[in-house]
């Protein structure tokens, strides 16, 4: 008897980490690389080019408010561009979409602080 | 042969005009008010019976709420059941956005940069004054980097302004393209079957080919319809998890 409950429990526990893979899938780094670097690339257009136009807008509206033709849009297409690679560097090296520059922790000191983890799933 | 962004048009049902704006009531409005009545119907009747061992509507119903809930608590921690409600609202109409839009003869609203951008811009203005609420003018500490030399912290703060105000636009592109992009493939694809087909000889048989990619893509535009409600929903953590933690 007390065998088979330890059986089950086990059982319960793999369920419940496939589980968290599931929800987790590929965006913890860790899951299957081939996956992974596709959905990073696809992300990485459009990153580079939403900062991009971000840039280009801010310059168009500088110009206007300065009356600075053409100085804002030359200044800020590179502030664009740059801002559109610093997306691409930290979505690349699982910075994510943080604004700053630390890494993402896996959140261990944040669950262990909290204690009550059973709870919420 | 029909033209394969026809589908994109937006036509309105009850013409209405008010103070010179145009506010009809479009087809678009009329399957966004179904996206809000179905996934509503999905929640409520599904967990009707409340059983212990669920049956497979209750069961879809305990997947859904239980791969968000396990989706913002990876993200934000305990912090997060507040914003619980949000991710969820948020995923749940961009999802049954995406998957009434597989339905044949239906509107993906989702497929409309309009509608993606006011999604994003309302997730992106709540978690910038979640942000500002909870740190103040704290927050804006945001934009400047740990450690970062003074005499560079003009450019570095604009660089990080710019970056900032891209999320929205990224966010929302993502999901407008990926959804015209796929719905315009499929049509194009269909396209090629009826032409084909009216053709005579080898171009009539070999129209089965075109329908077969259609078929693959039919399961693929599925996938992507949740993935992309997905990608939408975890970002939307991300950047609540931006405001709230404020590294």
């Amino acid at each position: 008897m007390n065998d088979k409950s330890g059986e089950l429990a086990r059982k319960i526990r793999a369920a419940q980490e496939r589980q968290r893979q599931i929800v987790t899938g590929g965006n913890d780094g860790s899951g299957e690389p081939g996956k992974d670097e596709k959905g990073k690339a696809l992300r990485a257009g459009t990153d580079l080019v939403a900062a991009l136009a971000v840039g280009i807008f801010l310059g168009y509206w500088v110009d206007r408010w300065l009356d600075t033709k053409p100085w804002g849009v030359i200044f800020f297409v590179f502030v664009g561009f740059a801002a559109g690679f610093l997306n691409i560097y930290r979505s690349q090296t699982g910075q994510d979409y943080k604004v700053g520059f630390k890494p993402t922790v896996p959140d261990a000191p944040k669950d262990g602080a909290s204690g009550e983890d059973g709870k919420t799933d | 042969m029909a033209n394969p962004l026809q589908q994109f048009v937006i036509k309105p049902l009850i013409p209405l005009n008010i103070g010179g704006y145009d506010v009809s009531f479009t087809q678009s409005s009329l399957w966004m008010g179904l996206a809000v009545i179905s996934a509503t119907l999905l929640m409520t009747l599904s967990m009707r019976s409340k059983s212990v061992v669920p049956n497979r509507w209750q069961n879809v119903t305990e997947m859904i709420y239980e791969f968000v809930a396990g989706m913002v608590h990876e993200a934000l921690g305990h912090e997060g059941r507040k914003y619980f409600a949000f991710v969820f609202s948020v995923f749940m109409i961009v999802l049954m956005g995406n998957m009434l839009g597989m339905i044949p003869y239906s509107f993906t609203f989702t497929s409309h940069i309009v509608v993606t951008g006011t999604l994003a811009l309302m997730v992106f203005l709540t978690a910038t004054l979640v942000g500002i609420f909870r740190h103040g003018l704290h927050f804006f500490t945001l934009f400047l980097p740990a450690g970062l030399p003074i005499f560079l912290a003009p450019l570095i703060i604009l660089i990080e302004i710019v970056s900032y105000l891209s999320r929205p636009i990224s966010l929302s592109v993502r999901l407008f393209a990926n959804m015209v992009a796929g719905h315009t493939m499929m049509k194009v694809f269909a396209g090629f079957s009826v032409m084909m087909a009216a053709s005579s000889g080898l171009g009539m048989a070999g129209a089965v080919l075109p329908l077969l990619i259609n078929t693959a893509l039919v399961g693929l535009e599925i996938l992507i319809a949740f993935i992309q409600a997905y990608v939408f929903a975890v970002l939307t953590c991300m950047y609540l998890k931006d405001a709230i933690e404020l590294h």
